[in-house]
């Protein structure tokens, strides 16, 4: 990066020495001055409308708006004289002249700025004795609305919506006084439903359909978690009151997501009171699912495990695991499997190719791994395969946001359309089954393309080959030997390559990192490899056996086929992927234990159900697509069901009174975590930044590269939810299904922005 | 994804079709079509519904809600039928003064119906406007695009009969007070070609010195010969700003490696401004030639004339002008031989007296809602689609030709230093010749008033004079010694703005005149900035309380202090041209203010006035 020249001026009389091009009012911030404002925004267009910030500058004979003016050399800046102070005053009264000062029973009350600005630099009496103008509220969709009277057009929902967005909902209606905000589709919005309007509005213009008038926001606790829906981890704060959870937002944009978040994120919080969760055990009597105490339920789960475990061996029995739980539940599960139950069966829904990424990396994974602020200061991104407007919106997010900030330059192959081909300098689409042939020729120019096509792809390798840092992103179409590929292509580029592996869930990359695999021990370490079994064994105290297991579609067959006698299923719905037809029990299987939130098409056939917190209901870790690690929080109780860890933790107990491997002693998750960190490889991570609320990367890799392998096809897929599904957890969020866009699936891959209204 | 529903479009009448694809190949981004295009389909249809706005969106590859903020913003577009013919009465300043109120409640009660309200029949819809540049022929109205001036309730009823018995009659022929004898003291440089037969048809120009400027300009002039000897004029702008035109030329990077944009501002509607409509009127060709002058020396290839929404017949004119123009290659692609090129198209507004701001125009003319833009960067470097732009008055450009002609040392010479020129004045109110006279800069404004102008009517005394439409501080009977220069205006405390002088004489009640000017700057008040927004609407609902006889002593110290505290504030200078004028009557006639609060009103019909000012 080219250094950059600095300037010194004078503000408020103290010298400031800042980078050129700097506008005043973020000079001011650095100093510790605030100069208010409504209409300026960082990272969003200037505006100057709502002439807050207002200052006197030396030499200019009008006040000067800071939010547009640059600092120069030399330039003399006061921000705290008679007449700024005036001027404040002024506008805030011109302000509230059509502003209803229905603070007390205003949705944004205590929260407000315009509400703060007031208190701070506004008159305490009114002169308007003219009658105000009144609109009345709209409901844009269920879960925006707007309040007219109470805007105060600073535009910045119309611009976080076009700008930040890429959406274009909302426009301004009329002109002048009568100016108000509108949507694209009135009491539809026909949008992505983000929600990030209603975030950024600094009065109580715009409400969220899902929270307001019901508390008052001192009423609540605030505690931060990584959202429970999509791979990507986005920091959401919930908004807590007398157990229940009234709202997710985003208000101190500490997370590496800054402002965004998605419709997931910021409404999709309602399963954890969805009617349909399980609250207490289900132990099926007669052919049917009865209540059962905590007692009864896990003594009956002990006690057949250990009976097919007698009967059959370790090897009978199959685990699977969830793309949702903590890592120290994955962890835990690992154990459990592999020494108190004695398998290697184990295995989760992949949606990923985390553990080919780490192989092919190798060593290298340290520096090679991007993370989600990589993908927005990258001077150019990659993108192969994926919809990421859809499965991954906030690296949609950083990536529009790079375009924009700083002209990142977005190069894409992939096999659909996608919104995000709007952005991009060069996008090549290509036939679905031909994205990894395509890959191919960008590596060894070799496939056979009709002409258009290879021109593109030749203009796409020569653009690739120029750039000099470049983070890679792509989705589970590459996988195996492609990864390989990728990487050793991405290798011949100019400089420095960073990675990204695209997966589904909140904790996919969690999942594989902990090895909840077959063949993987936790940190990729192979299972082939005795000294690592034999340093595992030793920690988990009982012996890893060496055979590799089943993988996740196998034991779905195996359990049907009666190869397996007992399945033990945490948090995944295996049973809806793969289809087994048969309504009731699967007649191979002698026992199927489901722990779960709800009686899912898994649960409804199992033996015992065992009721399951949420992420939002437990500590913990969850790590991203990206390997940035954050902790979890006990933000509600969950009234009924325990945490998959204490859910082991406790079974483990129960087997070892009977005989089947050692108890689990890990009495926390804290305690788990610190494991974690001193033995699992890429794990060590400081733990200061993750107490205080913010990620650290994780950054697993193979000691030495090995080429991936090529999995049968069926192992490693996305779901490819879109922004209103969410696997089998988002059909627990009516919020995000009863949207509008819901049913009408909008975006769906459009690259128009025509979309939605031509319908 | 939707392609395929996409491509079901509304079946267009085909003239509207051919307009629409006409109008893309305008521009080079889709977007500037859409105001026109709504205009033109608005004519079609009288009103725009979902299924041609639909179609408009499709067309222009546009969000719903980029259509409907646009649509919204722009006061002639309307989502709902009018009436066969929509009555527009004008009640704003020079209107007001000769009876525009009266008008406007004798058409109210004449038709039975308000404002914006469709008769029952659907013949007659009405609508109170604000200035449409009829001021030399006030009162006025327009029945759809057609202009009616100087009228009484009588002659209104006359058209209306003819209306309602299916006939249309003719609207003026050609804007009231243009053709006049020439006062002695009127220096014909601009306007020698009005009331010569024809004159806006190419040949008639030819005949009379047309486009010897441009052949001269393109032969023996360098482009920075050309912006020397408009330097050399001591032109100003006209539009109101008085920016010397030489120095705005050379301000154009040379070396832009974007295209270049000429814009000729024809959105004349500050009120009391009627002089950029005989231009096009009559002499089409003139400004046709000054734009491709200024095209010349700046190097562009591309120009647009933006004229207001509300004259639209001059839009036709200047399409025919243009095309004849094309026709003999004074215009189009090498043109004389010369080897240059240079296109200009007309570009409607549809009513928006900001965008008469230059760079609300360009965001206007860009097919959005007309906010002006942050400045800097000023549109010399980024202004029309982000490139260097050069925007001009339509009577500045105008006054090019002749500039080139007769030399630059010879046009400034026919002013005042600094001051070059001569330049348009349409004088409206209480005298008792309103018209269009060209006087050289430095005329004394009293002579103006006096002399040129006739006197004041019915032997009136004079009160109060607007010296160039009603951003200015109006002057009292007493300032009218001045010459009408920008620097001697300037210097007692006006300015010389636009060239649209009112004069009130001694009955008019200051007060109202107040009222009246804030609400048209609460009505064209774009909405973009707090003070200016809040403001107007503010001052405006006070100042109809105040002159309904409800005001409180506290209100006039309010009123004046309110204008100051948007005074300098604003985004751009809407909210100072609010401002202005109002503070000035506080201060010139706070007396009229006092009076007020013991009810009494200068004004003869002051409760009729009230009556219908809501």
């Amino acid at each position: 990066m080219t250094e950059q020249k600095q300037i010194a001026f004078t503000i408020d009389g103290r010298q400031v020495t800042t980078t050129a091009g700097t506008l005043v009012i973020e000079a001011a911030k650095t100093q510790g001055i605030e100069v208010p404002s409504f209409c300026y925004y960082p990272g969003l267009a200037l505006q100057a409308a709502c002439r807050m910030c207002l200052v006197e500058v030396e030499k200019m004979p009008k006040l000067q708006t800071a939010c547009t003016l640059v600092a120069t050399d030399g330039m003399v800046v006061k921000t705290s004289t008679d007449q700024v102070h005036k001027a404040r005053k002024d506008m805030i009264e011109f302000l509230l002249s059509n502003h209803p000062l229905d603070c007390p029973v205003c949705d944004k009350g205590g929260e407000c700025e315009l509400q703060d600005m007031t208190f701070r630099y506004g008159l305490d009496k009114t002169r308007f004795i003219e009658e105000k103008l009144h609109y009345p509220e709209e409901k844009w969709s269920p879960l925006v609305y707007y309040d007219a009277p109470r805007c105060i057009l600073c535009f910045r929902c119309v611009r976080v919506c076009d700008e930040g967005m890429d959406v274009k909902a909302l426009g301004v209606g009329s002109r002048g006084v009568q100016s108000v905000i509108l949507p694209n589709e009135p009491g539809t919005l026909a949008c992505e439903e983000c929600g990030m309007c209603i975030d950024i509005c600094p009065v109580g213009a715009l409400t969220s359909g899902t929270y307001r008038y019901q508390t008052r926001p001192w009423e609540m606790t605030y505690v931060p978690e990584p959202c429970a829906h999509c791979s990507n981890g986005c920091k959401t704060t919930l908004s807590v009151r007398n157990n229940e959870i009234l709202r997710a937002n985003n208000r101190d944009h500490s997370g590496f997501n800054g402002e965004f978040l998605c419709a997931k994120g910021r409404f999709a919080f309602d399963f954890t009171s969805n009617p349909e969760r399980v609250r207490q055990p289900l132990v099926r009597r007669n052919g049917k699912l009865e209540q059962a105490s905590w007692e009864d339920a896990l003594e009956e789960v002990a006690r057949r495990l250990k009976q097919v475990h007698g009967t059959h061996g370790g090897s009978a029995i199959g685990v699977i695991g969830s793309n949702h739980t903590t890592n120290e539940e994955n962890y835990l599960l690992n154990r459990f499997a592999r020494v108190t139950l004695g398998t290697s069966n184990i295995d989760h829904h992949r949606t990923a190719d985390y553990a080919g990424l780490a192989a092919a990396l190798g060593s290298r994974a340290k520096e090679s791994l991007a993370t989600m602020s990589d993908v927005y200061n990258a001077p150019a991104v990659f993108l192969i395969g994926n919809d990421v407007t859809n499965q991954n919106p906030l690296v949609a997010w950083q990536i529009r946001t790079g375009v924009r900030h700083h002209g990142l330059r977005l190069y894409v192959l992939n096999g659909a359309p996608s919104k995000i081909h709007r952005q991009a300098k060069i996008a090549v689409e290509v036939p679905k089954s031909s994205l990894l042939d395509a890959v191919q020729y960008l590596a060894k120019e070799k496939g056979q393309f009709d002409a258009k096509v290879t021109e593109s792809l030749v203009g796409l390798k020569a653009a690739l080959e120029a750039e000099k840092d470049i983070v890679v992103i792509f989705g589970a179409e590459i996988q195996g030997a492609a990864i390989r590929e990728l990487v050793s292509l991405a290798s011949r580029f100019g400089g420095k390559t960073r990675f990204m592996a695209l997966g589904d869930y909140s904790n996919s990359r969690g999942a594989a990192d902990m090895g909840v695999l077959p063949n993987w021990l936790p940190g990729y370490a192979p299972l082939s490899d005795a000294s690592e079994r034999e340093r595992f064994g030793k920690l988990w105290g009982g012996e890893i056996p060496s055979t590799p297991g089943l993988n996740r579609r196998e034991m779905v067959e195996g359990a049907i086929s009666g190869r397996l006698k007992a399945l033990y299923v945490v948090g995944a719905n295996p049973l809806k992927t793969f289809g087994a037809a048969n309504p009731d029990r699967i007649a191979g299987l002698e026992l199927l234990v489901v722990q779960d939130m709800f009686l899912t098409e898994t649960a409804r056939r199992a033996d015992v159900v065992l009721p399951a917190a949420s992420s939002y209901e437990k500590e913990g870790t969850l790590t991203n697509t990206a390997g940035e690690v954050q902790m979890t929080h006990r933000a509600i109780d969950p009234q009924g069901p325990r945490s998959d860890f204490d859910l082991l933790r406790i079974l483990s107990h129960q087997l070892g009174m009977l005989g089947l491997g050692a108890p689990i002693r890990l009495r926390t998750a804290e305690a788990a975590f610190d494991e974690i960190r001193h033995n699992v490889n890429g794990y060590d991570l400081s733990q200061v930044n993750l107490l205080a609320g913010g990620s650290e990367i994780a950054t697993p890799g193979l000691k030495n590269a090995e080429a991936p392998q090529d999995l049968p096809a069926g192992v490693i897929f996305s779901s490819n939810d879109f922004l209103f599904t969410s696997g089998t957890l988002g059909r627990y969020c009516s919020r995000l299904t009863s949207t509008h866009e819901a049913k009408e699936k909008p975006w769906s891959s459009s690259p128009s922005t025509q979309s939605w209204w031509h319908r | 994804m939707h392609e395929g529903q996409r491509n079901r479009v509304m079946q267009l009448p085909p003239q509207l079709d051919e307009k629409f694809k006409q109008l893309l190949s305008r521009y080079p981004v889709k977007r500037s079509a859409l105001i026109p295009m709504m205009v033109y389909a608005q004519d079609e249809f009288g009103y725009l519904g979902d299924e041609i706005l639909d179609e408009i969106a499709t067309r222009l590859d546009l969000q719903k809600v980029q259509v409907e903020e646009t649509l919204a913003y722009y006061s002639m577009l309307r989502r709902k039928p009018a009436g066969r013919y929509h009555i527009q009465v004008c009640t704003n300043i020079s209107c007001m003064l000769r009876g525009g109120n009266e008008l406007y409640a004798h058409v109210q009660k004449r038709l039975g119906i308000g404002n914006r309200e469709v008769s029952e029949s659907g013949t007659f819809s009405l609508e109170e406007v604000e200035c449409m540049g009829a001021c030399t022929g006030a009162p006025a109205i327009q029945v759809n695009y057609d202009f009616h001036e100087n009228l009484d309730p009588d002659k209104v009823d006359a058209i209306l009969e003819q209306l309602e018995a299916g006939k249309v009659p003719k609207p003026v022929p050609v804007i009231s007070g243009a053709l006049h004898e020439r006062n002695k003291d009127e220096v014909v440089v601009i306007s020698k070609r009005f009331g010569i037969p024809d004159a806006k048809k190419i040949d008639a120009y030819l005949k009379n010195d047309g486009y010897k400027a441009l052949k001269k300009a393109l032969t023996q002039m360098t482009p920075d010969a050309i912006i020397e000897e408009v330097k050399k004029s001591n032109l100003r702008g006209r539009g109101g700003a008085g920016f010397p035109t030489g120095m705005k030329w050379a301000f154009i990077p040379k070396d832009s490696p974007k295209p270049k944009y000429v814009l000729c501002n024809a959105d004349e509607s500050e009120p009391g401004t009627s002089k950029d409509r005989p231009l096009m009127e009559l002499d089409p060709h003139q400004l046709i030639e000054g734009m491709v002058i200024a095209g010349r020396a700046i190097g562009s290839h591309q120009g647009y004339i933006y004229i207001r929404g509300e004259y639209r017949y001059l839009l036709d004119i200047m399409d025919v002008a243009l095309a004849e123009a094309y026709a003999k290659n004074f215009v189009g692609k090498n043109i004389q031989g010369a080897g240059f090129d240079f296109e200009i198209s007309t570009h409607t507004g549809a009513g928006a007296y900001e965008c008469g701001e230059e760079s609300a125009l360009m965001e206007s003319l860009e097919g959005k809602r007309g906010y002006p833009r942050i400045k800097p960067p000023f549109p010399a470097t980024v202004g029309l689609y982000g490139c260097p732009t050069v925007i001009n008055n339509a009577e500045t450009l105008s006054t090019i030709p002749a500039i080139i002609n007769g030399g630059g040392e010879w046009y400034a010479g026919l002013g005042v230093p600094k001051n070059g020129g001569t330049r348009l004045y349409s004088i409206s109110g209480h005298v008792n010749k309103p018209g269009i006279y060209e006087l050289p800069l430095g005329y004394p404004l009293r002579k103006l008033i006096y002399d040129v102008a006739g006197g004041m009517r019915n032997g009136k005394k004079l009160k109060a004079v607007i010296p160039g439409g009603s951003s200015c501080p109006l002057l009292s009977a007493e300032e009218i010694d001045v010459p009408m220069d920008y620097d001697s205006v300037a210097k007692i405390g006006s300015m010389l703005g636009s060239g649209g002088t009112v004069i009130m004489d001694e009955d008019t009640c200051m007060v109202d005149m107040a009222r009246r000017i804030m609400h048209f700057y609460a009505h064209e008040s774009c909405g973009w900035c707090i003070p200016c927004r809040e403001g107007t609407t503010w001052l405006r609902k006070m100042l109809d309380r105040f002159h309904e006889g409800a005001g409180r002593e506290e209100d006039i110290p309010l009123i004046d202090e309110l204008s100051k505290n948007m005074l300098g504030r604003t985004f751009c200078a809407l909210g100072d041209a609010a401002a202005l004028p109002t503070i000035s009557i506080v201060k010139k006639w706070r007396n009229e203010f006092e009076e007020h609060l013991s009810g009494k009103c200068r004004h003869k019909a002051a409760d009729d006035v009230l009556a219908v000012a809501h």
